[in-house]
């Protein structure tokens, strides 16, 4: 019994990622076909925009020209650093393009669209 | 005789009756605080920054490009022609395929454009619809050059794929509103 519980704690050990982020914005996601997982957690940041056009960076709410600064920083430390843009999908265009070209601007290039899976 | 009698040894352990307890406790902790889901969705890589005045004018042959524009109002035209959304995909498809044995310079390039108020659902369904027109053409193209799946390639013919049918996708810049 001891054994199955510790296999039991180890596996979720290494299966979990600490500290959930809490978000402060309301979003819902698009779905798409055509996604793929990233198999690395760790090296990515998230960029959450709200129905309300609030933009979330990892733990803060940010304007939209703080990006560049802080993502910069966040490049030097991780330099293939992962964003995951998670937008609610009734977002305009323009607020995400804003928030690319900040990211162009950090050179933090590799993104990836949030999206869940269509049923 | 004398039996000598033996000095019993005490015996020394460890108490572990409580550690069954405190494993529980931590099962129970990283339980609660995992969460297993993994992160899904669209994966793109930007072009670098380049300041406007640095930028250059690259002339692009109409046949290596591919078009796709999404207004505000929904309308998404390819290449000039009204089009749905689901149909993009068979579309693109023909036209990726028909670039595989081409050198690297000749592939199809698809070009998105969305105006600023342009909803973001249809630029991810539109995205979408354009990855899963390459999947699809890296797919078969997979089975026919190998007979094995995508997933089940080695490295190098998986690098082989990827030059064959190189997913080029350029964002481009909404235009301002005047």
């Amino acid at each position: 019994m001891p054994d199955i519980i510790f296999m039991l704690l180890l596996f979720f050990m290494v299966a979990t990622t600490l500290r959930e982020r809490d978000v402060y914005v309301k979003f819902k996601l698009p779905e798409a076909v055509a996604i793929q997982k990233i198999e690395n957690k760790r090296l990515i940041s998230y960029i959450w925009v709200g129905k309300s056009g609030k933009i979330q960076l990892n733990d803060n709410l940010v304007l939209v020209e703080d990006i560049q600064d802080i993502m910069y920083k966040k490049r030097v430390e991780l330099p293939n650093v992962i964003v995951s843009l998670r937008i609610d999908k009734e977002s305009n265009m323009g607020v995400v393009h804003d928030i690319q070209q900040e990211l162009r601007k950090a050179d933090a290039r590799r993104i990836n669209y949030s999206a869940m899976l269509k049923q | 005789m004398v039996q000598i009698k033996k000095k019993k040894e005490i015996e020394a352990k460890i108490p572990d009756a409580g550690m069954s307890d405190i494993v529980f406790l931590l099962l129970l902790f990283f339980l609660v605080s995992t969460t297993i889901d993994v992160d899904t969705g669209i994966g793109l890589s930007l072009p670098e920054y380049i300041p406007p005045e640095e930028q250059e004018f690259v002339p692009l042959s109409k046949d290596r490009l591919a078009s796709l524009n999404i207004n505000e109002n929904g309308d998404v035209l390819l290449d000039g022609d009204i089009i749905a959304i689901p149909q993009i995909s068979e579309k693109l498809k023909p036209r990726i395929e028909s670039k595989i044995n081409l050198p690297s310079k000749k592939k199809l390039v698809i070009s998105v454009k969305t105006d600023r108020k342009t909803n973001y659902n249809l630029y991810i369904q539109a995205l979408d619809q354009i990855k899963f027109s390459y999947s699809e053409v890296q797919k078969a193209y997979s089975q026919s050059a190998y007979a094995k799946k995508l997933e089940d390639l080695t490295p190098e013919e998986v690098k082989d794929v990827k030059t064959k049918i190189p997913i080029i996708i350029s964002i481009a810049e909404p235009e301002q509103i005047k």
